[in-house]
């Protein structure tokens, strides 16, 4: 295979590793704040995307609207469903939550699928569709577009974490939500920031994707690779949420040239538990140790 | 005190094919079906705290395995495909067990779902096994010179077949086993601290959950008398998580009732198939917020315990 193509298969991976990287990023986020697995992370994308969908086939406003609909449509899902449900279960166990947002995930799928069918709906894209040519390599616009996007956002994501009250809080409470307390952090208020926050990435990651995989109440699907990502640069960690997504990205790209394109489908599946038998920690990550 | 109650309940069970139309008969081997996965994934996720999402997996491997043995050596007697079946799923079990020993909560339940793709997607390409996607078409299942044609006598293997499964994880989990698992549950390191050997009887649990599964995908097989691969995917698994929840977790009878309750539930809802999972979904987000020990501590709490 020449370079040129293979460079094509790299940057096309780099684009869902992008996306990948930002659901990633959502569930490390209400993973650090709740300590579960938002198993409805995917479904929250879906609906938001769907609201913004459905302004612009009502009123034909721009792709910029579009994108602020689904961000507010987003905010306000994360926030009512961590103040009408997930805060009454702040006593549980985090088994208890997890299986909540399984449940979240069923409900907002299925209400999805009433409200608008289970079809597909080809969604508008930022970008154009004319190849941009670099010498003999041809790259398409849409990839280059959600990888930039993607890494503007996690540049402000970074930001946010770093330099602001609330992310510090944020990233007081993952480490120690007692000791954040005694410091007079509100670990409720870091809760509703996580969800909102977790929100609002996964509607932008729905908004850069929705024209590549087309919108469908199935389209949640994609947080399962955001899971493996996740898993793979280490569950917690911010920085391994992204590069565990660019490498999932890449591999699942890739895979299919060497491999029979029987076993195509299961390739995040097997990258899952190969990291997971080999090094569960995640590759950036460090052996976990457990205090007693 | 407790003889009566389970000779009346074991009346109930022989008499149901004269009392009830044969659509329903189908419909309560579906549920001792249902019930045995949920025992086993209550003696791993309710016992050891090890929750699975890949128990339609199991289910499969041990529905294929009960399938092709029963196709290709005709006659052969229905409990040897069962046995099979368990064994099949339980060498499954082992096999991920072992590995999945290492992980816990988050990532044994994700490992857990990857198990469950990837046996879909195995047995759609593996076509000369499993003839993939066409499905695959059970023979009838025989008993020496008798071939349990009808949905009747698929109803009284299914439950004696549930009994004694029943039965044997009544007495498994009061024994010192039974012991070692719930203390894995309340606390690892205490459990260690006493002397339970965690990778023993973490495996242990894996492979006896499987072993379940596996004997409730041969029952499936006979009962149902077709298998194809889009029938075991993800969402059964949910549902069984789902009828552990409801029935209430680290309980048999538990188990017994929220696979019925479900089962029943989902055949109802067979005609508003778009409103299933909203239901299911909202069962699952209300049990847990307002009945969190199941139908079997609501029953206890009833009872004044």
């Amino acid at each position: 295979m020449t370079t040129a193509a293979l460079v094509h298969v790299v940057v096309s991976g780099l684009a869902t590793g992008s996306i990948y990287a930002l659901m990633a990023i959502s569930l490390v986020i209400i993973f650090n704040a709740t300590r579960t697995l938002n198993f409805a992370q995917g479904e929250m994308l879906m609906v938001s995307t769907f609201v913004g969908f459905t302004v612009y086939a009502r009123a034909k406003v721009p792709l910029v609207v579009v994108m602020l609909v689904a961000v507010v449509a987003a905010a306000l899902l994360g926030w009512v469903i961590e103040r009408a449900i997930i805060r009454h279960a702040i006593a549980s166990t985090p088994f208890d939550v997890l299986i909540i947002t399984l449940g979240l995930s069923l409900v907002l799928r299925s209400a999805a699928g009433l409200t608008w069918t289970h079809d597909e709906f080809p969604f508008p894209s930022f970008f154009g569709d004319r190849p941009i040519t670099l010498g003999p390599v041809r790259l398409v616009p849409v990839s280059l577009g959600i990888i930039g996007a993607s890494l503007g956002l996690m540049w402000g994501l970074w930001a946010l974490f770093t330099h602001t009250r609330l992310g510090r809080a944020m990233r007081a409470v993952a480490q120690n939500q007692r000791a954040a307390r005694l410091m007079g952090i509100s670990v409720e208020r870091v809760y509703s920031a996580s969800w909102v926050l977790a929100s609002v990435v996964g509607a932008l990651a729905g908004v850069l994707i929705a024209p590549v995989i087309f919108l469908s109440s199935k389209m949640g699907l994609v947080a399962i690779n955001g899971f493996i990502a996740a898993v793979l640069g280490g569950f917690g960690s911010m920085p391994g949420a992204v590069v565990g997504g660019m490498l999932l990205g890449v591999i699942e790209n890739l895979a299919p040239l060497y491999l029979p394109s029987s076993i195509k489908h299961s390739v995040p599946f097997l990258v899952l538990i190969a990291i997971l038998l080999i090094r569960p920690g995640g590759v950036l990550g460090r052996p976990a140790r457990r205090k007693v | 005190m407790r003889y009566p109650a389970v000779a009346i309940g074991a009346a109930g069970l022989v008499a149901w094919p004269w009392a009830a139309p044969p659509y329903f008969v189908f419909l309560a081997s579906l549920v001792v079906v249902n019930a045995i996965v949920a025992i086993g994934l209550n003696l791993l996720s309710g016992y050891t705290n090890q929750l699975s999402f890949g128990h339609a997996g199991f289910l499969a491997v041990g529905a294929y395995t009960a399938a092709i043995v029963a196709t290709r050596w005709p006659g052969v007697p229905v409990v040897v495909a069962l046995l099979a079946a368990a064994l099949g799923a339980a060498l499954v079990g082992l096999l991920l067990g072992v590995p999945c020993l290492r992980l816990e909560g988050l990532y044994l339940a994700m490992a857990t779902l990857a198990f469950g793709f990837v046996v879909v997607e195995a047995i759609v390409n593996l076509e000369w096994l499993t003839r993939g996607n066409d499905g695959l078409r059970v023979p009838t299942a025989r008993l020496g010179p008798w071939a349990l044609a009808t949905d009747t006598a698929r109803y009284y293997l299914a439950v004696l077949v549930g009994a004694a499964m029943v039965w044997a994880a009544l007495n498994l989990v009061r024994t010192r086993t039974g012991r070692a698992l719930l203390a894995i549950r309340e606390s690892e390191i205490a459990a260690q601290a006493s002397g339970v050997h965690l990778a023993k009887y973490k495996t242990l649990a894996f492979v006896i959950s499987a072993l379940y599964t596996g004997v409730a995908g041969g029952l499936f097989a006979f009962v149902v008398g077709f298998l194809s691969p889009d029938a075991f995917d993800v969402f059964l698994s949910v549902d069984f998580v789902a009828m552990i929840i409801v029935g209430g977790l680290g309980s048999v009878p538990g188990s017994v009732a929220g696979a019925a309750v479900l089962t029943v539930l989902n055949d109802s809802l067979a005609g508003f198939q778009n409103y299933r999972p909203l239901l299911f979904g909202a069962l699952l987000i209300a049990s847990m917020l307002f009945m969190p020990g199941g139908i079997a501590s609501a029953v206890r709490r009833l009872k004044g315990g």
